[in-house]
This record gives structure tokens, C-alpha cells and sequence, in this order.
């Protein structure tokens, strides 16, 4: 259960990007993380409401979280890109080559991403 | 209406974690310590294995243990036994030491009052997977007791390690298979450095020291 002090973070960020650009109210965040981040998206989600639930600027916006597709380096044959398409039916994770079926390969880290704020920002600010 | 804007970010959201742990490690690097991160199922015996290690080189090293648990001093106060310093972080729920958690501890104390720091982590094989703490050395301990599935379910925190120990090995045949969880990890990571260890008995903790690149004066070893 990290995904309040990951919420947190996001949260303290945004903050930051809504007072540099002078907004009134952020409407929606989108966030990425790689599957091994092990970061869960109904929780983060959760977290995000409880966290923004006293934040006048973060009513009624939302937080999306895309898990983007593994990617490996094999260390057996050098292959680069996503694991074996075919899954792996004895691993709970699929990190297997689809080059040479080997699972000796190094999971590439997509941490915890910012991808977008979609803020509102108030007349006076975008005419000025 | 007011005019929407759309602002891309394009930065993690949580940098400051692999910040800090890579400022421990090249802290501990130029001040010539050792640091290790012991992770592992719950129960698994990553206390007991640090008595065992305490036991055995506190006689050479000065040695400080951080206790990673939800609450309570337990295993704090049964390292402590064992003639080394300890200290535990409850991290209220958490389920992971952190670089900030050990960062703080560090903050504390004279690190040139030791030659060696182990950190527990809370006994979980998930979370701690995804949490830099510094080490140099990242160990994840589960036991043959766990069952012949307990790598096949978690392989990412293996991924993340250079040692596994299978410890219980006092168990094995008695039910109880190590093989499985050997061969499990050696299909995770080549690399990976596998120890069946019994932290009842002791067996395999000298094997252990030595991965770990611990020193002991020749002739001494384990007197
Ligand atoms: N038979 C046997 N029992 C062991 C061994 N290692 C640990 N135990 C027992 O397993 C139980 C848990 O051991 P701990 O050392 O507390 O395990 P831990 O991983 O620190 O547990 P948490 O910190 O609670 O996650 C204790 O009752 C130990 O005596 C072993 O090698 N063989
Ligand atoms: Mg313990
Ligand atoms: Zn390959």
C-alpha cells in the first residue's frame, strides 16, 4: 500500500504546475507507470480523493493511470522491447524473451509519470 | 467558461525516493561501509539469520541493524542480544522501508562509529521490489515452509536482488522441497547468488558472509 505517498507526490506537483500557470482548477492528471512499479490503479486512484478531498483547486477532478506495456532487455540473446507475447504460464510476472524463451533479462524501470494536467485557468490570465 | 489548458508534465512523479537512495550508497561507498537490504516474506526468518550474522561478526565489525516493522521492538531487541546496535523504524503501516526512513536513521548517528549497517525490511515480497533504500547489496530471503510457488508468485522483488537465500533448509525432505525455490531463482537471474541457509542451525550463514563480502581475520573464521 504505497500508493498514498505515490497520490501525495503527484498531488504536491501539481500543486506546483497550478500556481505557475495561475489556474483556478485542475480538471484532470494522467499518469503512467510500468508494470513493475507495482503501483495499483484503484488504489491510487482512492488515494487521489481522500488527498484532494479538502483541496478547493482539485474538486472534482479525476486521475488517470495507464500501466504501460513491460519492457525487457535480455541478457541471454540482447533482445530490446516488450516480454514474449505469449505470456508466461509458470511466472506470476512475464519478463520471458520472445527471441530465445530465456527470463534472465533486466526489467526496464518506467517509474511513476506526470504525463498531463489539464487545468482551468481563469480569463484575465490567458488575455493578459 | 473559463479557457482549459492542457500542460504536459513529462516527469516523475516521485524522483526524490531514488535521490536519496543513491546519495546513501555513494555516502557509504566513500566512507568505505557496508550496507545491506534484507527482504522477505513474513516469517520468512530475516531475523534470525540477523541474529546469526550479529552472533558472528560482532566480534570483528561494528555493526548497526535498522528494524523495518509495521509497529513493535521485537525484532530490534532480539538483534540487540547479539552485542551489535539496532534501531527500529515502525513505519505505522507502511509496507517498505523507504530511502527517506533510512536516510533519517543515518541523520542520527556517526556512521564512522560502524563498519557494517543491514536494514530489514518489512517482511513483504512485493512492495519492497519497487523501493531503492542505498544498499549495495539487496537480499531477499524467503523459506522452503512458504511453499514450492512463493517465487513463481513473486519474481519481481528477485529480479531486484543479488543473493536469495532458501532458508529452513533444516526442513527439507521433512515435506518440505528446496530444490524447487533454487531452481526458481536461478531461472529469474543467472547472476543470482542462491544460499540455503537454516538460521536454526546456522548452516549456510558462513556462505552467506562470504557473498556479502564480509571479511573475518584468517584463522578466526567462526571460533
Ligand atoms: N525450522 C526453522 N525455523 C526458522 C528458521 N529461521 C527462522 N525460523 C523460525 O521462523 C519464525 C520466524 O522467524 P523470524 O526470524 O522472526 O522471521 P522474519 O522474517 O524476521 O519475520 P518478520 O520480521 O515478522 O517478517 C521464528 O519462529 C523462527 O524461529 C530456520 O531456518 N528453520
Ligand atoms: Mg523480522
Ligand atoms: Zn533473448
Amino acid at each position: 500500500m504505497h500508493e498514498y505517498s505515490l497520490a501525495s507526490a503527484i498531488v504536491e506537483q501539481v500543486k506546483d504546475i497550478v500556481q505557475q500557470n495561475n489556474a483556478n482548477k485542475v480538471k484532470k492528471i494522467n499518469v503512467t507507470a510500468g508494470p513493475y512499479e507495482m503501483v495499483i490503479p484503484d488504489l491510487l486512484k482512492d488515494a487521489y480523493g481522500i488527498i484532494t478531498s479538502e483541496l478547493e483547486k482539485f474538486k472534482g477532478s479525476t486521475l488517470e493511470l495507464e500501466i504501460l506495456p513491460a519492457k525487457i532487455n535480455c541478457l541471454e540473446c540482447e533482445y530490446t522491447g516488450e516480454p514474449d507475447k505469449e505470456g508466461d504460464q509458470e511466472f506470476a510476472f512475464n519478463f520471458k524473451c520472445p527471441h530465445c524463451g530465456s527470463r534472465d533479462t533486466h526489467l526496464k524501470i518506467q517509474y511513476l509519470t506526470i504525463e498531463t494536467v489539464d487545468l482551468e485557468i481563469p480569463d484575465e490570465v490567458t488575455s493578459a | 467558461m473559463s479557457p482549459e489548458k492542457k500542460i504536459t508534465v513529462k516527469k516523475q512523479a516521485y524522483t526524490v525516493n531514488d535521490e536519496l537512495a543513491d546519495e546513501i550508497r555513494f555516502l557509504m561507498k566513500e566512507k568505505k561501509k557496508l550496507f545491506f537490504n534484507i527482504m522477505g516474506s513474513v516469517g520468512a526468518g530475516k531475523t534470525l539469520l540477523l541474529e546469526n550474522l550479529a552472533q558472528r561478526l560482532s566480534k570483528y565489525h561494528r555493526i548497526f541493524v535498522i528494524n523495518g516493522d509495521i509497529a513493535t521492538t521485537i525484532d530490534s531487541d532480539r538483534i540487540a542480544q547479539h552485542g551489535v546496535k539496532t534501531v527500529q523504524i515502525n513505519t505505522g503501516g507502511g509496507c517498505h522501508l523507504n530511502a527517506n526512513l533510512i536516510h533519517k536513521e543515518l541523520n542520527k548517528i556517526n556512521l564512522d562509529n560502524y563498519d557494517i549497517f543491514f536494514a530489514e525490511n518489512v517482511g513483504n515480497l512485493i512492495c519492497p521490489a519497487a523501493w531503492d533504500i542505498g544498499a549495495q547489496l539487496n537480499v531477499v530471503v524467503v523459506s522452503i515452509t512458504e511453499g514450492e510457488y512463493v517465487i513463481k508468485k513473486h519474481p519481481i522483488i528477485f529480479k531486484n536482488a543479488e543473493i536469495a537465500i532458501i532458508n529452513k533448509c533444516d526442513l527439507d525432505g521433512l515435506g518440505f522441497d528446496s530444490d524447487i525455490l533454487v531452481e526458481d531463482a536461478s531461472k529469474i537471474k543467472s547472476s543470482m547468488k542462491i544460499i540455503r541457509t537454516s538460521a536454526k542451525t546456522g548452516t549456510g550463514v558462513e556462505e552467506l558472509i562470504a557473498a556479502l563480502g564480509i571479511k573475518v581475520p584468517k584463522g578466526e573464521e567462526y571460533a
